[in-house]
């Protein structure tokens, strides 16, 4: 053991991460970057999930929980009538109503209170502080309108998953598009760089092989890998894992294509920024992270502070992520607008990213 | 007259931001000849042929190539590139290396002929990294000419290969000549420049001289063609 030459190494090491600034920013700012997103992900001003309530208790208390939900902070509350309630939960405008039933108040006489919470249900995240703000309310009202303590049992149903549902059903769908998605770009990326690095590209370049027919024939070649890749994780997802599908398998099997052939695209074009493998990998926290926390896989949405929704709005991965709890959780067909946005906005990204892939060949080049 | 000319070059100049890599070269390539392009280590070779073949635009100058000013995508059909590297794919074998050059260029017939010329039919199956270096700079000339280009620029092929291959090499260059190909051969062993019809000298990315080994010898003032070029290039550059 020589301590001059294990010095050698080291020393070396750090002369090589000197000159290439790009490693060293990523080292010291992804993780800020990463961990701030986290930190305003979680505690930043989340807005509070809209909830729907339905009021038609005849007596005093259903208007004043009511009255006690809209000045909570956890949720935003509207006045919603009994008929349009559903329909504003399909829709998506409501995460929630609360229904109140005529005999309300003379059940809280008996001892025990059964208001109707209602949920969409198709994301687990949004249900707690629905429930939470609701047995707030409940627990001191009920006791100071009635002068006795009450059950709380509130009579909880569910629009899609439900009770059957458990953890891996809510997030397995959105993974079975997002390891394709994450997969297909890591392959991408490093082949297509491999290219530049042993010269073909260059042969390529200096033949009658037009740019658009690189960037097509590389992305037919990975679309196909893909799609094997897809039909294997689809068939262990439904199959062994029993991840449960209310949709069309082929439905979810198209919108695994769109995402590969999105990730595709994705990988060629950021190859024109990378010099090496080692810089082609730091993309991931780069840009795979983000787009993992900002996608509603594991935050919803909807309860993002307000800022990083107008983020999440604009990323493909939250469209795509959205599109298979379509399919798989809420039962959704083509007919569905939902859908229809969700894939439109997934294949205009790939298409994006096609053109801008072959247009930024040419110039890395020379 | 241009069009007897397999490639023109007229007062061409290149720079990549404040480096001058050519300054001002006025070269011809007669059609079917071996022309030599002979130059030190960054003298403007490879730049030059990049230049040739399109994958670099001159600031100011012309380029000709077969009788069209490039860079021109329907001339490349016509051209074959040997890069410097063997730049080949290392997981397939030296046939589907080949089949895919071949494939691009429109000339799938081509394959066997071009393995049997580089003695390669016979390895036509062994994946590419399992190669010794010398059979991947055959495997990479046959990607080169697997689509019998008119032009074939040949940047440094000679380079890092033992000296009874590159006897091989130059045999399949003249070969290739006698069938009516022309080539550009860049080099920097002096002892290459006497197997070609006629050579460039550059330096600095400027011509110094042009024309047969023998001009060059008179022109230099010497019997051996390093010292003239050694000659040539102090009495420019002073």
């Amino acid at each position: 053991m020589s301590g001059h030459r294990v010095r050698a190494i080291t020393r070396r090491l750090l002369q090589g991460f000197r000159r290439d600034r790009r490693t060293l920013a990523l080292l010291f700012v992804a993780p800020i970057v990463i961990l701030g997103l986290l930190g305003y992900l979680m505690r930043g001003s989340t807005s509070a999930p809209s909830v729907g309530i339905v009021n038609e208790d005849t007596g005093p208390l259903g208007a004043a929980v009511a009255d006690s939900l809209r000045h909570s902070t956890r949720i935003t509350t509207s006045d919603v009538s009994a008929a349009d309630a559903d329909a504003r939960l399909r829709d998506g405008s409501l995460v929630a109503y609360i229904r109140f039933p005529p005999d309300f108040t003379q059940q809280s006489q008996g001892g025990n209170v059964a208001p109707e919470v209602h949920l969409e249900g198709s994301q687990p995240g949004e249900d707690t502080p629905v429930i939470q703000a609701l047995q707030q309310s409940m627990i001191s009202l009920a006791s100071q309108v009635t002068g006795r303590t009450v059950r709380f049992a509130p009579r909880i149903e569910y629009l899609y998953g439900g009770s059957s549902y458990d953890t891996l059903d809510y997030f397995g769908a959105a993974f079975v598009g997002l390891i394709v998605f994450f997969l297909v770009f890591v392959i991408t990326i490093v082949s297509f760089l491999n290219e530049r690095s042993q010269g073909t590209l260059e042969r390529l370049m200096a033949s009658p092989l037009r740019r658009g027919e690189i960037v097509l024939g590389y992305m037919l070649g990975f679309t196909v890998l893909a799609l094997v890749q897809a039909v294997e994780v689809l068939v262990f997802a439904l199959a062994v894992l029993k991840i449960q599908n209310h949709g069309s398998v082929f439905l979810i099997f198209g919108m695994e294509a769109l995402m590969a052939i999105a990730a595709v695209n994705l990988g060629i074009f950021l190859s024109m920024f990378a010099r090496s493998e080692f810089q082609a990998v730091q993309f991931i926290p780069l840009v795979i992270v983000p787009q993992f926390l900002l996608s509603g896989i594991i935050f919803p949405v909807s309860s993002e502070p307000k800022a990083l929704q107008y983020v999440s709005d604009v990323l493909p991965l939250t469209y795509a992520v959205n599109g298979m709890r379509d399919i798989m959780v809420k039962g959704a067909d083509l007919g569905s607008p939902g859908l229809q946005l969700d894939a439109a906005v997934v294949a205009a990204f790939a298409i994006l990213l096609i053109a801008a892939g072959s247009a930024t060949l040419r110039r890395r080049l020379a | 007259m241009s069009d007897t000319y397999a490639v023109n070059l007229d007062d061409v100049s290149k720079s990549f931001g404040a480096f001058k890599a050519l300054n001002g070269v006025t070269l011809r390539v007669r059609q079917g000849e071996i022309y030599g392009l002979l130059g030190p280590n960054g003298a403007g070779k490879t730049t030059l042929i990049r230049l040739i073949c399109g994958l670099l635009e001159a600031q100011a100058g012309k380029v000709t190539v077969l009788g069209q000013k490039m860079p021109n995508v329907s001339v490349l059909r016509h051209i074959g590139y040997m890069t410097q590297q063997a730049a080949l794919y290392p997981a397939i074998s030296v046939e589907e290396n080949v089949s895919f050059f071949a494939a691009i260029n429109g000339a799938e017939e081509g394959v066997r002929e071009a393995l049997e010329l580089v003695q390669l039919w016979d390895r036509r199956g062994s994946v590419v990294a399992t190669l010794s270096g010398g059979m991947r700079q055959r495997c990479s000339l046959a990607c080169a000419l697997v689509h019998k280009p008119e032009l074939l620029l040949l940047d440094e092929p000679t380079v890092g290969i033992d000296p009874q291959l590159r006897v091989q090499f130059w045999d399949y260059f003249r070969r290739l000549a006698a069938a009516g190909t022309t080539l550009v051969v860049s080099s920097h062993v002096m002892d290459e420049a006497d197997r070609c019809q006629r050579l460039g000298l550059i330096q600095y990315g400027r011509l110094l001289a042009e024309g047969s080994p023998a001009d060059i010898r008179a022109q230099g003032g010497s019997r051996n063609l390093e010292d003239a070029f050694l000659a040539l290039a102090g009495s420019k550059g002073s």
